[in-house]
C-alpha cells in the first residue's frame, strides 16, 4: 500500500512538472498595439508575416485613425489602461501623437514607459522623434523609408551617367529643401551640378503648379540630364498630371524618391517595398520583445537593399533602355505595347 | 672513403627525391584545386542565376516560403546544366522548403552545410566534406537579414576523373626525372667526391712523410699544401733548433 | 680556420651538384605538367565559358523581350566588365549579329578577331537554334561562340579565354617551387652534415688546430684517442712527430743539465752558447705535455647540429598557419574578444618556454642532457600528434602548452649539452653552431609549412611536424650518453624572486630590457606570429604566402645577423646598434601607411628582419657592459637570467598586444600601431642611453 502511495506521489509529481514545463514552453504572446493612419498597408502585412514566419506569438490590436487625428486621445487613453507590451506607429502624424517630439512631448499625454517602434517615417531626426538616428535616446525607435539621398544619386548614376540635374521642389515644405541641400552636398562630393528650381509660391503663399512646364523646358534648354522628383508631398499631387507629362514632352527622364511618385510615371525610382518595411519593424520588434534590448539602444535604420523600378514604356518613349546588367536586379514594369522594332 | 662516397650519394637521392616529389605534388594539388574552383564557379552561375529569381520575388514582397514558381525554374536551370545533380533550397534552421528531387522537401541538410554557409564570409560557401560536393549561396533579404540558403549539389566525379588523370601524368613524369637523377647527380657527385677525397689520400701521404728532412714536398695541388707547408715548417724550425742545440753541447764538449 | 671552411666548402660544391641536377629535374616535371594542364584546363574553363556565356545570353534575351531592341542595347560592355571582373581568365567577350557585325564588345580585340566573326561556320552556329557552343582559337584566345536568340536568331555572343591563363596557374606553382628549391638547398647542406659524421668535422678542426699550435710553437704533447680513419691516422703521426720531438728535446735538456752538473769552470763557459741556445728554445717553443684539455669534446659538439634543427624546424613549419587553424577551432569565450582568443596558444606556448627555461635548465644538467632532450622531444611529439587531432579550441590550448613544454625542454638541454662542451675560446664558435641550426630551421619551416597546409589541410600539416619531431628523438638517440663535466661549466640556477623583482625597479637594467629587448620580441611575435599569418589569410590570400613572408625575415636574420655581430663587436658602441635596430623595425609596419596592397608585407618583415639582426647580437653584450654594477650585486648568471626571462616574457606579450591593436583598429592599424610603439621605444632607448659610460667588455656568450 505504502508502495502505490509513494508511485502515485511520484507520478502526480511528475505529472504537474510536465504541466509546468509546458506552461513554460508556451510562451504568453506579446501584445502589441498598432496605429494605422489610413488602414492595413502593405507595412502591416508585412509586420505580421514576419512574427508568422519567425514563430513569434503575438496580438496585435489594430487601431485606425482614419486619417483623422481627433481619435489619437482615445487610443492613447486605451494604452494606458490595456498596456501593450509594445506600440506600433504608421507615419510621422502618429508617431508624433503617440511620444511627442524629443524635447518637447508631456509626459502626462505622451507614452514613455512603454517601448514604441515606428515606421514608414520619412524622416525622423528632422521630425524631431529622435535626436540621432544610431542612438535615439528614448523609449522610441523604427524603421524609415526613404532611401538616402546619395543612394538614389548613385541609383540614378548607373541608370545613365549624367553631369548635370535638375529638381523642381516645394519651398515651404521642410523635408523638400533638406533634401535638395543634400543633393547639393552629394554633388560636390560626386562632381556634377545641381540646378533646383523652387515651385511659385501665390499671392497668399501658398505653392502652385503654375509655370512648372515652363521650368522644366527651361531645365532642359540648361542641358540637365534627369529630373528629379524629392520626397515632396504637393509635387507627388502634381507629378501625374503635370510635371511628369511635361518632362516626357522635353524628353527628360524623371527619377522618383518614394514610391508614389514612381507611381506617377516616372522612369525609374528607388522604392522600398512596404511590405519589407514591414518586416524590418517587426525585427527591430523582436529585438524589444524577445531579445530584451531597450529600445534607447536600438538604432534607427532603413532597409540596405531597395527595389529599383523602372517603367519600360516610358524607357522606350525616351529610348532609354536600362543598362543590361539593370535587367537582373531592376523591378521591372510595364511592358511595351508593341514590339519593339527590331 | 668508400662509407663516406655512399653516404653523400644518399643525401643527394633523398633531397632529390624530396625536391622532386614536393614539386610534382605541388603541381598535383594546383591542378586539383584549379579544375575544384572551375568547375564551382561554374556550378555557382547557374546558383546566381536562381538566387536572383529569389530576391526578385522577395523584394515584390512574396514570402521565401511560398515562391511557388521557383521548383519549376530550379527545374530549368539545373538542366541547363548536366553538371549539377540537385538544386535545394532551405531555411536558416536547415529544412529544405524546395528540391529538384521532390522527395526532399521537408528534410533537413547536413549540418556541414549550415555551418560553412554560416562561416562563410561572403553569400557564397562550399563545403566538400559530403559524398557530393556543394557550393551554395545565401539568401539576405532587404535588411541584410539571412533567410535562407541556395544549395547546388554536384558530383566530384568530374574533378576526381580529371585529377586523377593528370596525377597519373605528372606522377610519371616525377618518376622518370627522379630516374634521370638518380643516375646523373651520383656521377657528378662522384667527380666533386674523388677530389676531396684525393685531397684527403695527399694529405695521408705527406703525413707519412712529414719528418722526412730531405723529401722534397710532394706535387702540390691540394687543397691541404697550405697546412702540409706549415706543419713541415714547423717541424724543420723546431729540428733546426734542437739541431743547434745538439751543435753547441757537442762543441762544449 | 682553413680546415673547418674547408669541409663546408666541399658541402656546397656537393650542394651544388645536387641542386643544379634538381633544377633540371623540376624543369622537366614543370614541362610535363604544363602539358597536362593545358590539356586539361582548357576544355574546363571552356565549358566554364559556356555556361558563363549563358547567363549573359538569358540576360540578353531577357531586354529583348522587354521590348529593347537587340541592336540597341546599352550597356553590354558592363556585363562584360562584371563577367571579367568574376573570371579573370575571360578578357574578351563581344556580341556580333546574324552577319558577323561587331555590335557590343570590350577587352582587347585579339588578331583575326573580324575575321572569325564572319566565318561562314561561326555564322553557322548563329543560325542553328539547336548549336550549344563552339570553341576555335583565334590569335592568343581561346573562343567559344554561342547564338543567341528567341524566336528568331538574333546574334552570336562570344567569349574570348586568355591563352595565358595556364601560364598564369602555373607561376603560382612556380613561387612554390622556388620555395622548395630553397628549402632543399639548406635541407642538404644540413643532412650532408648529418651524414658525413662528426669525426670528420671534427677531426678535420683538430688538424687545423695542431698546425696552428704548431706553428706558433707549441708542441706539447696532447693525450688523445685518435679514431682509426684517414685523419684519425694522420693525427696519429702527427702526435709521433711530435713526440719524437720531445723526446729529443728531453734527452738534450737532460744532456746538457748533466753536462752543466759535473763541469766546471771553462767547461762551463764553453757550455754557455748551448745554454743561451736552450733559452731561446725555451722563448720559442713549448715541449712537455698539454694540460687537461679545458676546450671540451668538440667531436660531439657537432652531433647536436641535426637533432637540434630537426626539433626546431617541426616547430617553425607551424608558424604561417597556427592562428589560421585556432581561428578554424574557435570556441566564443564570452568577455573575450574573438581576436585576443586566436592568441592564445601562441601566448601559452610562448608563456610556458619563458617561464620554464630557468628551471629546466638545472633540471637537464640533474638528468642528463641527452634524456632531457628526448623527454622533451616526445612529450612534443605527443603535443603536435594531439593538436592535429584537436577537438576545439580548448584541448588544443592543452597541447600547445605541452608543445612548449618539450621545446623548452629541448631548448634548454641542447643551450646545455653546448655549454658543456666548449670552453671559453670556443663557446662562440659552439653557439654559432647552435643558432645557426636554429636559423636554417627558421628559414625552412615556415614556407614549408605553409605550402604543407594549403595543399593538404592543417590537420595533416600538424600530423608532418609529429613526424619531424620523431626523426629528431631518432638523431638525438644517437648523441653521446656520456655527460662530460667541463671545468669551465658553472652550475645553473633559476634566479630568485628577490632577485627578480629588484632587478625589475632597477632603471639601468629597465632601460636595456624594459625599452630594448622586450619590445623587439613583442613586434617579432606580434607581427611574425600573429599578424601576418592572420591578415594575409584575412585579405584571401594563402598560408604559403604567409610562409614566405616569414622566410623572408628568417632569411634577413641569417644574413645579417653575423654581419651585424661582427660589425658591432668592433665598434665600441652596441647600444648604437641597438638603438638603430629598434628603429628600423619601428618603421617596418609603417610601410602599410604608405600602400595599400599586401605586397607591402615583404618590405614589413625585411625591414624586421634587419632591424631585428642589428639589434641582436648586441642586445645581450650590452646587458654585460651596461648592468656592471647589477651583475656585481647580484652575480652574472641571476642577471642574465632575469633578463632572458624578461625578454621572453615579452615573446608571450607580443600576440596579446598585437591582438588588442587589431580590435581597435584593424590589422592595417595593428601594423602601424605595433611598430609605433617600438619606434618610441627605441627613441626613449637611445636618449636614455646617450650620456652613458660604457665599461668595453668583450663578449662572451651569454
Amino acid at each position: 500500500m505504502k508502495f502505490v502511495r509513494i508511485l502515485l506521489a511520484l507520478g502526480i509529481a511528475s505529472a504537474l512538472l510536465a504541466a509546468d514545463g509546458n506552461a513554460q514552453t508556451s510562451q504568453r504572446p506579446y501584445r502589441i498595439y498598432a496605429i494605422t493612419f489610413r488602414g492595413m498597408t502593405d507595412v502591416e502585412r508585412g509586420f505580421q508575416d514576419y512574427f508568422t514566419s519567425h514563430r513569434i506569438p503575438v496580438q496585435i490590436t489594430f487601431r485606425d485613425l482614419n486619417r483623422d487625428a481627433s481619435r489619437m486621445p482615445g487610443f492613447l487613453e486605451e494604452i494606458k489602461r490595456t498596456r501593450p507590451d509594445l506600440i506600433y506607429t504608421w507615419g510621422t502624424s502618429v508617431t508624433l501623437g503617440v511620444v511627442g517630439t524629443y524635447d518637447g512631448y508631456d509626459p502626462a499625454v505622451n507614452i514613455t514607459d512603454i517601448p514604441v517602434v515606428f515606421t514608414l517615417v520619412a524622416a525622423p531626426v528632422l521630425a524631431k522623434i529622435v535626436p540621432d538616428l544610431k542612438s535615439p535616446r528614448r523609449n522610441v525607435t523604427g524603421v524609415f523609408h526613404v532611401a538616402p539621398t546619395e543612394a538614389q544619386i548613385r541609383a540614378m548614376q548607373s541608370y545613365r551617367p549624367f553631369k548635370s540635374i535638375g529638381i523642381l521642389y516645394t519651398p515651404t515644405e521642410q523635408n523638400s529643401v533638406v533634401v535638395v541641400d543634400e543633393v547639393r552636398e552629394v554633388s560636390k562630393r560626386m562632381g556634377f551640378s545641381v540646378i533646383a528650381k523652387p515651385l511659385k509660391l501665390d499671392a497668399s503663399k501658398k505653392v502652385t503648379a503654375e509655370g512648372a512646364p515652363e521650368m522644366i523646358r527651361d531645365l532642359k534648354a540648361q542641358n540637365v540630364d534627369w529630373l528629379y522628383l524629392p520626397p515632396d508631398s504637393y509635387l507627388g499631387t502634381q507629378a501625374k498630371n503635370v510635371i511628369i507629362p511635361a518632362a516626357m514632352e522635353a524628353r527628360l527622364p524623371t527619377f522618383a524618391s518614394t514610391e508614389q511618385l514612381m507611381e506617377t510615371g516616372a522612369l525609374t525610382g528607388l522604392v522600398s517595398r512596404y511590405s519589407q518595411i514591414g518586416q524590418f519593424t517587426a525585427y527591430k520588434a523582436e529585438q524589444i520583445l524577445v531579445n530584451k534590448v531597450p529600445a534607447s539602444k536600438i538604432p534607427v535604420e532603413t532597409l540596405t537593399r531597395f527595389s529599383l523600378q523602372v517603367r519600360m514604356d516610358v524607357a522606350e518613349a525616351l529610348r532609354l533602355p536600362p543598362p543590361l546588367p539593370m535587367f537582373n536586379y531592376a523591378e521591372l514594369l510595364n511592358a511595351p505595347k508593341e514590339p519593339a522594332a527590331q | 672513403m668508400g662509407t663516406i662516397r655512399f653516404r653523400f650519394i644518399m643525401v643527394a637521392l633523398v633531397v632529390s627525391f624530396f625536391a622532386v616529389g614536393m614539386a610534382a605534388f605541388l603541381n598535383y594539388f594546383k591542378y586539383k584545386s584549379t579544375i575544384n574552383n572551375i568547375v564551382k564557379s561554374r556550378v555557382l552561375v547557374v546558383g546566381r542565376g536562381i538566387e536572383n529569381t529569389v530576391q526578385a520575388s522577395l523584394q515584390l514582397g512574396m514570402q521565401f516560403a511560398e515562391l511557388q514558381q521557383l521548383p519549376q525554374m530550379m527545374a530549368r536551370e539545373k538542366s541547363a546544366d548536366r553538371l549539377v545533380r540537385a538544386i535545394d533550397v532551405f531555411d536558416t534552421s536547415g529544412q529544405i522548403l524546395y528540391s529538384t528531387d521532390s522527395g526532399r522537401v521537408g528534410q533537413k541538410v547536413p549540418t556541414v552545410w549550415t555551418s560553412a554557409a554560416q562561416r562563410s564570409k561572403s553569400t557564397e560557401w562550399s563545403t566538400d566534406e559530403t559524398d557530393d560536393l556543394v557550393a551554395g549561396i545565401s539568401i539576405k533579404n532587404a535588411f541584410d537579414l539571412t533567410v535562407g540558403y541556395l544549395a547546388l549539389r554536384y558530383s566530384r566525379e568530374e574533378v576526381e576523373r580529371a585529377a586523377t588523370t593528370a596525377g597519373r601524368e605528372i606522377m610519371l613524369a616525377a618518376l622518370a626525372s627522379f630516374v634521370a637523377l638518380a643516375i646523373v647527380a651520383p656521377l657528378a657527385l662522384i667527380v666533386v667526391i674523388r677530389r676531396f677525397e684525393r685531397d684527403l689520400r695527399t694529405l695521408e701521404a705527406a703525413a707519412s712523410h712529414l719528418e722526412d728532412r730531405n723529401q722534397p714536398p710532394p706535387a702540390a695541388g691540394s687543397a691541404f699544401d697550405g697546412a702540409i707547408n706549415h706543419l713541415r715548417a714547423s717541424l724543420r724550425e723546431a729540428n733546426k733548433a734542437l739541431d743547434d742545440l745538439r751543435a753547441k753541447l757537442d762543441a762544449a764538449g | 680556420m682553413l680546415e673547418k671552411n674547408y669541409l663546408w666548402r666541399v658541402y656546397w660544391r656537393l650542394a651544388g651538384v645536387i641542386m643544379v641536377s634538381v633544377v633540371i629535374a623540376l624543369a622537366v616535371v614543370s614541362y610535363f605538367s604544363h602539358r597536362v594542364f593545358d590539356r586539361e584546363l582548357v576544355p574546363e574553363t571552356e565549358q566554364k565559358a559556356a555556361t558563363v556565356g549563358a547567363s549573359v545570353r538569358a540576360l540578353v534575351l531577357k531586354a529583348t523581350s522587354w521590348g529593347v531592341p537587340f541592336t540597341q542595347l546599352y550597356g553590354a560592355d558592363q556585363t562584360f566588365g562584371d563577367v571579367f571582373e568574376e573570371n579573370p581568365e575571360f578578357t574578351y567577350a563581344a556580341i556580333t549579329d546574324s552577319d558577323g557585325t561587331l555590335l557590343f564588345s570590350r577587352g582587347r580585340e585579339p588578331d583575326g578577331a573580324r575575321e572569325y566573326f564572319h566565318a561562314p561556320s561561326i555564322l553557322a552556329v548563329g543560325l542553328d537554334p539547336t548549336a550549344t557552343w563552339k570553341a576555335t582559337k583565334v590569335g592568343n584566345l581561346y573562343f567559344i561562340a554561342m547564338p543567341i536568340a528567341s524566336d528568331k536568331p538574333l546574334g552570336i555572343l562570344h567569349i574570348g579565354i586568355d591563352g595565358k591563363f595556364v601560364d598564369n596557374v602555373l607561376l603560382e606553382v612556380l613561387l612554390d617551387v622556388v620555395v622548395v628549391l630553397v628549402v632543399s638547398l639548406f635541407f642538404t647542406l644540413e643532412l650532408l652534415n648529418f651524414m658525413a659524421g662528426a669525426r670528420l668535422a671534427s677531426g678535420l678542426g683538430e688538424f687545423g688546430q695542431q698546425v696552428e699550435r704548431m706553428r706558433s710553437g707549441d708542441f706539447t704533447a696532447t693525450a688523445r684517442v685518435r679514431a682509426n680513419d684517414e685523419i684519425g691516422r694522420l693525427l696519429r703521426r702527427i702526435d709521433a712527430a711530435i713526440d719524437h720531438l720531445n723526446v729529443r728535446y728531453e734527452f738534450l735538456v737532460g744532456e746538457l743539465e748533466d753536462k752543466l752538473r759535473s763541469a766546471t769552470g771553462t767547461r762551463r763557459d764553453a757550455l754557455k752558447p748551448a745554454m743561451t741556445a736552450l733559452e731561446s728554445i725555451r722563448s720559442r717553443f713549448r715541449f712537455g705535455s698539454a694540460p687537461a684539455s679545458a676546450e671540451g669534446d668538440e667531436m660531439n659538439l657537432n652531433r647536436i647540429r641535426a637533432p637540434l634543427f630537426a626539433f626546431i624546424l617541426a616547430e617553425e613549419m607551424t608558424r604561417s598557419y597556427l592562428p589560421s587553424y585556432v581561428n578554424q577551432l574557435l570556441v566564443a569565450i564570452p568577455g573575450v574578444s574573438p581576436q585576443v582568443v586566436i592568441g592564445l596558444p601562441i601566448m601559452i606556448f610562448m608563456l610556458i618556454v619563458a617561464l620554464g627555461q630557468p628551471y629546466l635548465g638545472s633540471w637537464s644538467e640533474r638528468v642528463g642532457r641527452r634524456r632531457a632532450m628526448l623527454i622533451g622531444a616526445s612529450i612534443a611529439t605527443v603535443g603536435f600528434a594531439a593538436t592535429s587531432l584537436a577537438f576545439n579550441l580548448y584541448d588544443l590550448l592543452l597541447w600547445r602548452s605541452l608543445g612548449g613544454l618539450g621545446y623548452a625542454m629541448v631548448f634548454v638541454a641542447a643551450q646545455g649539452y653546448v655549454l658543456d662542451r666548449t670552453g671559453h675560446t670556443n663557446r662562440a664558435q659552439g653557439f654559432a653552431l647552435f643558432i645557426g641550426a636554429i636559423m636554417v630551421a627558421t628559414v625552412c619551416g615556415p614556407s614549408i609549412g605553409g605550402i604543407l597546409a594549403d595543399n593538404i589541410g592543417f590537420r595533416a600539416s600538424f600530423a608532418v611536424s609529429a613526424v619531424m619531431a620523431m626523426l629528431s628523438i631518432l638523431a638525438i638517440a644517437r648523441l653521446p650518453a656520456t655527460e662530460p663535466r667541463s671545468p669551465a661549466a658553472r652550475p645553473s640556477r633559476a634566479p630568485r624572486m628577490r632577485e627578480v623583482m629588484a632587478l625589475l625597479f632597477n632603471k639601468r637594467f629597465m632601460t636595456l630590457t624594459g625599452l630594448a629587448a622586450m619590445p623587439a620580441k613583442v613586434i617579432l611575435t606580434g607581427v611574425c606570429f600573429y599578424l601576418v599569418p592572420l591578415y594575409i589569410v584575412s585579405i584571401g590570400n594563402t598560408s604559403a604566402m604567409a610562409g614566405r613572408m616569414l622566410m623572408v625575415y628568417a632569411v634577413m636574420m641569417v644574413m645579417i645577423v653575423p654581419l651585424s655581430a661582427t660589425l658591432s663587436d668592433n665598434s665600441m658602441r652596441r647600444d648604437r646598434y641597438v638603438s638603430i635596430g629598434l628603429i628600423i623595425s619601428g618603421l617596418s609596419g609603417m610601410l602599410l601607411l604608405v600602400s595599400d596592397s599586401f605586397l607591402v608585407l615583404f618590405g614589413v618583415v625585411f625591414l624586421l628582419g634587419l632591424g631585428q639582426a642589428l639589434s641582436i647580437a648586441a642586445q645581450s653584450a650590452l646587458v654585460s657592459e651596461h648592468c656592471h654594477e647589477e651583475i656585481r650585486i647580484y652575480g652574472h648568471d641571476a642577471v642574465y637570467g632575469v633578463y632572458r626571462l624578461l625578454e621572453r616574457l615579452g615573446n608571450a606579450m607580443g600576440p596579446l598586444i598585437a591582438s588588442l591593436l587589431v580590435i581597435f583598429w584593424g590589422y592595417q592599424g595593428a601594423f602601424v600601431a605595433i611598430s609605433a610603439m617600438v619606434l618610441v621605444c627605441g627613441i626613449a632607448f637611445t636618449i636614455a642611453t646617450r650620456g652613458y659610460e660604457f665599461e668595453p667588455v668583450t663578449a662572451t656568450a651569454p
